[in-house]
């Protein structure tokens, strides 16, 4: 080949790519119905079929995609008051009625069918129900109706659920965890290839949304159901497209390439980035996020012994008392978080009338280390007892920004009243495992709650599942078991609870923030659920063009 | 020939054996547990080992190795423990974004490099030559992540002018001309970013390659005889300055699979980069270790490709 030749074939080849970025529009034709909405997510939806949600394959991203596919019996009202019978609203269950206290029936809205034209009916519920109560299945579902002791139909379109015991959230257990799945087209798939069949796929839904496919690694695609019962949405198009770098996903809302973002990442210059922007607006909605440095109860050594430090409440209390929490969001968050009173997001019902969190009082805790025999004897500037400092190992993952910023002021903060605090900053996978090992002194969690309190028996009971620093009070146990059970206003007795954690000092509560979803200005009627953030979208209007 | 290829290859096999071996066991020995999730619906412990034993995670490594080696020989990687569908179908979808990306990588590398690489030497020592050095060099030197987001910045988010992410438009319409410009348009921008920042290897490799030829006699020789310019350089040097160049070819073609982790993050490229990152992060072993396979199989097959075809160049290599 000659020079000249190599040299026109270049001169070629990058004309060509001028063409090809220049003419977009002449070429490259592109649907710009303004009714179609592009949605980033940071994470694919694998299985996005109910009761598939589980172990490692659990990810918000299907939640999303299967909450636009499957239509509920029923879903939280505005208050997302989970107790009673009361605050919900009706989905595929047209209404519902209490024989006893321990039986619930639900009666079908005869309108409602399957993407396919077959109607819901009730062995929908009770093939849904079989899956999601069997724990070689569904370890976490089964796990959460575990209070379900049988769902039986009566004729086609009425659904009896009877518990083990009256309880507050009885409802909530049958209508929130699981929608209804389409038994005419899953009985004949064995029980455990499910996650395996075609239908994970392609799924069949009773939802407003119905599938159109999946281009893997890319997007996800749905279209509105026309045959949805309770109106075909306004938005005709839905795109689920994957970014899981976060500065992708931003590049794609500024370029106008997409149109709505569950939550505006990290740094806050974002907000001026997004506000700057003539077609986007940002919506704040409460997160189901909570932050708090637990405290180890046992021994990291041995967990047959007391945590030589953290075994002591008064200890656990002074560190609560001597950090400035307010000051520490503010300077982390702005106004986008709150400190928290007890173990509760600002989603969960049961903060409303919970009072403000304790203040800062450093003398007040100085006082405390010193009743228990913490004294600087020998003048290093920490805190030490028997020849023992007041050293501890703050574990956290690298990857959380908010965490390692506030770690930082709290290792400062403490460093003031002569405790010295580590921090064992790790990868988010080692992270879990060291956690889970209760392989910290501190750790500084972060956890997302749902919407339900009684998940706070996960963490904060003896016999929580998820209870890595194993704290264990029988008091926060019966009060707990007592708000669990309370058939009347549980309320007062969840605060109880609160109170009671509180007073233990197994953590202390740090943040609870608020998130800043991000959607474009031609959408109206945008309401965002904090438990499931696209849920209405099936409500939505379009107001303006793209 | 035939005996020094079936040693080479013989070579390649054992190589490839215990690469794979060894990638199994470091991968398995990286801290971390696929099924650990933070919040309220966390696994209990009983929950976790079911579903340990349900992924065959319970079994000594030592089984697991034997299960895996097993499989692979039948081409079964095994089943994600993320996705919770077979690697190797995962593995299939995201291959071709790969190629795509590292193929026009190395497309661009080959072709610009190696003709940057002899213009530079050729006017060697002149103004180009330096400017050329310090252009390549400097994008040797920027990480690929940030030139991808400053790049993506200006001319997708500010200018507009392609598209910031991704592989295709969602909304795309039209027939097969309007889909290869749709993918082109988003191949461009990641396409760039990683040539930049890899394309001086090559451009030095062919200007030294060419400097060390044209000193030789019989570039003397045929300058002597009157031929131009052009056909000396690209018919008489040239050609025998292209094995460091082929030799560099053949280390490179790993990129056609294994692509850039962090190129393909900040442009949301659907390749298997982006696919070994968030298993890294969940630390799905499985699908993990099927990437890593892929990558060990082309690297060797490429050292092998780069081997046989030097020898078929020059036979004083598998003489020796």
């Amino acid at each position: 080949m000659t020079r000249t030749t190599l040299e026109a074939w270049l001169g070629a080849g990058l004309a060509g790519t001028a063409m090809v970025a220049g003419a977009p529009s002449a070429w490259a034709q592109r649907d710009s119905d303004p009714a179609r909405i592009v949605i980033l997510t940071g994470g694919e939806a694998p299985a996005p079929v109910p009761t598939l949600n589980e172990g490692a394959l659990a990810e918000t991203s299907n939640t999303d995609v299967t909450d636009q596919l499957f239509l509920h019996l029923a879903d939280l009202g505005p208050g997302l008051v989970t107790a009673g019978d009361g605050g919900f609203e009706p989905r595929l269950a047209r209404s519902w009625t209490r024989r006893d206290s321990v039986t619930l029936v639900f009666d079908l809205d005869p309108r409602a069918t399957w993407q396919d034209g077959a109607p819901v009916t009730a062995q929908d519920v009770v093939f849904t129900f079989t899956r999601a109560r069997n724990p070689q299945l569904a370890p976490n579902l089964s796990n959460l109706v575990r209070r379900i002791a049988s769902v039986t139909a009566e004729g086609t379109r009425r659904v009896v659920f009877r518990y083990t015991r009256p309880y507050a959230e009885q409802l909530y257990d049958a209508v929130f965890h699981a929608a209804p799945l389409p038994a005419h087209l899953l009985a004949a798939i064995p029980d455990t290839a499910l996650a395996q069949s075609p239908f994970v796929q392609a799924p069949v839904g009773s939802g407003p949304y119905r599938w159109v496919r999946r281009v893997p690694g890319q997007f996800i695609e749905l279209e509105a159901n026309p045959r949805f019962f309770l109106g075909k949405p306004a938005i005709r198009r839905v795109i689920y497209r994957l970014a899981r770098d976060s500065d992708a996903r931003m590049n794609l809302l500024l370029g106008g390439e997409a149109d709505a973002m569950d939550n505006l990442p990290s740094p806050r210059t974002n907000v001026r980035r997004i506000t700057a922007s003539p077609n986007l607006r940002l919506i704040p909605f409460p997160s189901s996020f909570i932050g708090y440095l637990l405290f180890n109860q046992r021994d990291p050594r041995d967990s047959s012994r007391p945590h030589p430090i953290l075994g002591d409440r008064d200890v656990r209390r002074a560190i609560g008392l001597a950090l400035d929490r307010r000051a520490m969001v503010q300077a982390t968050f702005g106004a986008e978080a709150d400190v928290p009173f007890g173990p509760a997001s600002l989603m969960l019902w049961i903060r409303r009338g919970a009072p403000a969190p304790a203040r800062p009082d450093v003398a007040e805790a100085r006082r405390l280390l010193a009743a228990r025999g913490w004294a600087d004897h020998d003048g290093d500037g920490t805190l030490d007892r028997n020849g023992s400092p007041l050293t501890l190992r703050m574990l956290l993952p690298i990857s959380s920004a908010f965490r390692l910023q506030m770690a930082q002021q709290v290792q400062e903060q403490l460093r003031q009243i002569g405790i010295r605090i580590e921090l064992e900053g790790v990868e988010f996978p080692l992270y879990n495992k060291r956690r889970d090992q209760g392989q910290f002194d501190v750790d500084f969690a972060a956890t997302g709650q749902d919407p339900s309190p009684t998940g706070l028996t996960q963490s904060w009971s003896c016999a929580g599942g998820h209870n890595p620093a194993r704290f264990c009070d029988p008091g926060v146990d019966s009060l707990i078991d007592a708000a669990t059970f309370a058939t009347g206003d549980a309320s007062q007795a969840w605060l109880s609870v609160l109170r009671r954690i509180e007073a233990d000092a197994p953590a202390v509560f740090m943040y609870a923030p608020t998130y800043l979803a991000v959607i474009d200005r031609r959408f109206g009627n945008v309401r965002l659920r904090p438990e499931s953030l696209w849920l209405s979208l099936r409500e939505w209007t379009v107001t303006g063009s793209h | 020939m035939r005996r020094w290829l079936v040693r080479r290859t013989l070579q390649a096999a054992l190589t490839l054996l215990i690469a794979l071996v060894l990638l199994f066991l470091l991968i398995h020995l990286l801290p971390g547990d696929p099924l650990a999730r933070e919040g309220e619906r966390a696994l209990t412990p009983e929950q976790t080992e079911a579903l340990r034993a349900r992924y065959g995670l319970d079994r000594p490594l030592i089984g697991q190795l034997a299960t895996f080696l097993g499989g692979l020989a039948r081409g079964n990687l095994g089943a994600s423990i993320q996705y919770g569908r077979p690697v190797t179908g995962l593995l299939l979808e995201r291959l071709p974004a790969t190629a795509l990306l590292g193929g026009t990588v190395l497309l661009l590398n080959f072709v610009l490099g190696v003709w940057l690489g002899v213009r530079q030497a050729v006017r060697k020592d002149s103004r180009e030559d330096r400017w050329i050095t310090t252009l390549s060099l400097a994008g040797y030197a920027t990480p690929s992540f940030w030139l991808g987001i400053v790049l993506a910045g200006f001319v997708a988010v500010r200018w507009r002018l392609l598209p910031p992410a991704g592989m295709r438009d969602p909304f795309g319409s039209g027939g097969t001309v309007a889909t290869a410009v749709d993918v082109l348009r988003h191949l461009i921008l990641p396409a760039t970013t990683l040539s930049i920042v890899t394309i001086a290897g090559v451009m030095r490799y062919q200007r030294a390659a060419l400097l060390d030829v044209l000193r030789l006699p019989y570039i003397v020789t045929a300058r002597a005889k009157g031929l131009p310019e052009s056909r000396v350089i690209w018919r008489h040097a040239w050609r025998n300055a292209l094995f460091p160049v082929l030799t560099l070819f053949g280390l490179w073609l790993p990129i056609l699979v294994s692509g850039s982790v962090f190129v393909e993050s900040v442009f949301a490229w659907p390749g298997l980069g982006s696919l070994a990152v968030g298993a890294i992060g969940n630390r799905d072993y499985p699908l993990l270790v099927g990437a890593a396979v892929l990558v060990a199989m082309v690297v060797v097959l490429g050292t092998w490709l780069s081997d046989v075809a030097y020898a078929m160049l020059d036979p004083r290599v598998r003489t020796s």
